[in-house]
């Protein structure tokens, strides 16, 4: 999640620069607006004035035309005081229009032509004086020049009047212009303003989420880190970062723990660390630690010791990964286990099975005494009595010859007895081969086996068909073959001995009485016969070593053979259980892993 | 005049099974010639002898001092003028280890010896007049070991 974060910030710095560049926008134009307004409250004074003096130049003319009537009627020349002031005034007023209209090429050309009318206007009067002042208001010259100046007089009116008129038009154009303009910019300004406050907001309500994303992520981390601080405790490891960058070593508190040392208390320089490698290991650690730092490459696995102050001896493994973060920064991650227990374990797992060897070889030796050594000097009992039999038997007395039947009897049973544990203790599958066979020709090698019993007995055994199964072939004869004689063997006297054997594929669950089933399925057999059956409270004592329920008189045996049937069942990981009911008959039910 | 006798050699450190043995073959009414041996080292000094008339059947015990059955077994199937010697093992014990070894080194039948002394005879008539040649060629590992 912050690495989205942070790919997204392209977004947020783009709105910050649209914002920065929106608010230039609005400080422009309104400087722009704001200029062309005091440009326009200039124009307007300016025209006012303008027109001012404009209409005081006429005022001026017209106090001197009034001046100068009054002098012609009365003569006297207090009347043409206001004509000499006009004359000054007139040129006063000039003089700031051309100050006004410096700017302004109408006007100034509108001024020259004032002028002229004015200094004309100016002529008229002095000509008029000049026949007043003599009395010849007969004069044609007068008449004449009086009337020339109302003229002109008229002329100035209307130029005047023209000048003030253009000068207003001008003016309201302006004005005009400069109130449509007026009037979109506070709608331009608004829609900007609005436009970038949005665009502030969606900056705001942005930085503010990635902030919570940023805080939720942060706190994971918080999380994930104080879980790795205690996982790191709990499995013995420590971890420590090689920044290729900087070069420089960070470790990890638990480092400095494993080591015997208070977290941080040393420099984590690599110097630092060797110093507690075993002299034995320093060689290969800093060759392999100087190829990881060298090459920039991943460690793999090495092993080591270390001394902690206290003279402990501990064993190490460590790894290390080369790691790219976002910024494209190179580090190498490592992790460093405590595996002395690990170590230990292994040791003690070693010993015992070189004691589990040195018992089996004497297992084996054992085998090897009871197979030939002790079978020998039997065999000989044996085939002497035999030879004696034939030979001396007729010279023996009654009882001698029932001894000599008791002796035949003991030797034959010495001998089941030797088989029998011999069989048993080769029933071992440690140096077996598990194979797939067909299950029913297993189940027919043993019925062959006991053909001749079975011959005897009359008995009918009936089976189902098997599937093949993974086992050790010739003890799943084995187990059929001492399962089947045992029924033959317990029948009762007043039944044909019938034996069923059923396969079904079982569900471990559907069978309560696997305690602890390791697999889903299982193959399930079971044997049941209508022989003399059992108390049920012997149903797991029958699978005992030399364990009997009958006496030996009654039924020949050595206890042994169930005894191999659970030991070749177990050699499977599979379970059998027996059940009984006296006078009825006895069901061993058999179970293997279904692979 | 060989071919009227068989010649039988027995090698077995076992003075009682010695005595079985010629003892059955006195009994049997086979022409038989028996010879027998205390141990490997002097049955290979015997079959090594320039002189020496080499057995139609020979049986080997296993375990015997100095030189073993097997050892015996290896040297014979070493060198090809024994290659027309039927060998029989004849041991006390019949662990499957054994049988396999043997059958593996060449011996064409494996006898486990009986203990009593009707079977003895019976099993030795039995192994005598085996048709050898026709024998060797259906032998298997199942069939190896003889069975009464």
């Amino acid at each position: 999640m912050p690495s989205r974060i942070f790919k997204k910030s392209w977004l947020i710095k783009s709105i910050f620069f649209i914002s920065a560049f929106v608010i230039l926008i609005i400080g422009g134009t309104t400087y722009k607006k704001i200029e062309d307004l005091s440009q326009s409250s200039d124009l307007l004074t300016k025209t006012y004035k303008t027109n001012v003096e404009l209409e005081k130049i006429f005022s001026h003319l017209k106090d001197a035309e009034t001046g100068q009537q009054g002098f012609i009627i009365t003569n006297d020349p207090i009347y043409l005081e206001p004509y000499n002031i006009g004359r000054e005034n007139i040129n006063y007023s000039f003089a700031e229009l051309k100050v006004l209209g410096s700017d302004n090429t109408t006007l100034q050309n509108n001024l020259k032509e004032l002028n002229v009318l004015i200094d004309k206007r100016m002529w008229y009067f002095e000509k008029s004086f000049r026949f007043s002042s003599v009395g010849n208001y007969n004069d044609e010259n007068f008449k004449e020049n009086f009337l020339n100046g109302k003229k002109t007089m008229d002329t100035i009116r209307g130029k005047i009047k023209g000048m003030i008129d253009t000068g207003n038009q001008l003016l309201n154009k302006r004005q005009e212009a400069y109130e449509s303009n007026l009037k979109l910019t506070p709608m331009f300004l608004y829609v900007v303003l609005l436009l970038s406050l949005m665009l502030m907001f969606a900056t705001y309500s942005k930085i503010i989420s990635d902030l919570k994303k940023i805080k939720a992520a942060n706190e994971q981390l918080e999380i994930f880190k104080e879980s790795t601080k205690q996982s790191e405790i709990i499995g013995l490891q420590g971890n420590w970062i090689w920044d290729i960058e900087e070069r420089t070593f960070t470790y990890s508190d638990n480092l400095y723990r494993l080591i015997g040392e208070k977290p941080q208390s040393f420099q984590p320089t690599l110097d630092n660390f060797v110093n507690f490698v075993h002299p034995e290991d320093i060689e290969k650690f800093r060759k392999d630690i100087d190829r990881m730092m060298a090459k920039n490459e991943d460690l793999p696995f090495i092993y080591y010791r270390i001394i902690q102050k206290n003279g402990t001896i501990k064993h190490f493994k460590t790894c290390a990964k080369l790691h790219r973060n976002l910024d494209g920064k190179r580090q190498l991650l490592g992790i460093t286990t405590d595996i002395t227990t690990e170590i230990e374990h292994f040791k003690t797992l070693e010993e015992r099975n070189l004691e589990l060897e040195r018992n089996n070889k004497e297992l084996s030796a054992f085998n090897y005494v009871a197979s030939h050594d002790l079978q020998e000097p039997l065999r000989k009992i044996q085939t002497f009595l035999s030879r004696f039999e034939d030979k001396e038997a007729h010279k023996l007395s009654e009882s001698g010859m029932m001894y000599m039947d008791r002796i035949k009897n003991a030797a034959t049973r010495m001998r089941m007895l030797i088989d029998d544990l011999l069989q048993f203790s080769r029933t071992n599958k440690a140096d077996k081969a598990f194979e797939l066979a067909d299950i029913n020709i297993l189940l027919k090698n043993a019925q062959q086996d006991l053909a001749e019993s079975i011959t005897d007995e009359k008995a009918i055994i009936t089976s189902n068909k098997f599937p093949s199964i993974k086992v050790i072939p010739f003890q799943i004869q084995q187990l059929f073959s001492n399962l089947i004689s045992n029924s033959l063997k317990y029948k009762s006297k007043d039944r044909i001995p019938e034996i069923r054997i059923i396969y079904n594929k079982a569900k471990a669950s559907d069978e309560p009485i696997i305690l602890n089933p390791k697999k889903p399925y299982y193959h399930k057999i079971t044997i049941t016969d209508n022989g003399i059956g059992f108390e049920n409270k012997y149903a797991e004592n029958i699978f005992v070593l030399f364990n009997r329920l009958h006496g030996k008189h009654e039924y020949s045996g050595t206890g042994i053979g169930l005894s191999i049937c659970k030991k070749i069942v177990e050699n499977h990981q599979g379970f059998i259980f027996a059940n009984g009911k006296p006078n009825v008959g006895a069901t061993f039910t058999i179970y293997f892993p279904y692979l | 005049m060989h071919e009227d006798y068989i010649n039988i050699i027995l090698a077995d450190d076992d003075e009682d099974d010695r005595l079985f043995f010629c003892d059955a073959f006195d009994e049997l009414k086979i022409t038989t010639r028996v010879k027998t041996f205390n141990d490997g080292v002097y049955l290979m000094d015997y079959l090594n002898a320039e002189d020496s008339v080499f057995p139609n059947i020979l049986f080997l015990d296993l375990n015997m001092p100095r030189k073993s059955g097997l050892e015996c077994l290896k040297e014979i199937k070493k060198n090809d003028k024994f290659k027309d010697i039927a060998i029989a093992i004849y041991s006390t014990s019949a662990s499957e280890e054994d049988i396999e070894k043997t059958f593996i080194m060449g011996a064409n039948i494996y006898i486990k010896k009986p203990n009593d002394f009707k079977t003895l005879k019976k099993v030795l008539e039995e192994v005598v007049t085996i048709n050898w040649q026709y024998y060797t060629n259906g032998l298997n590992k199942d069939n190896f070991l003889l069975r009464l």
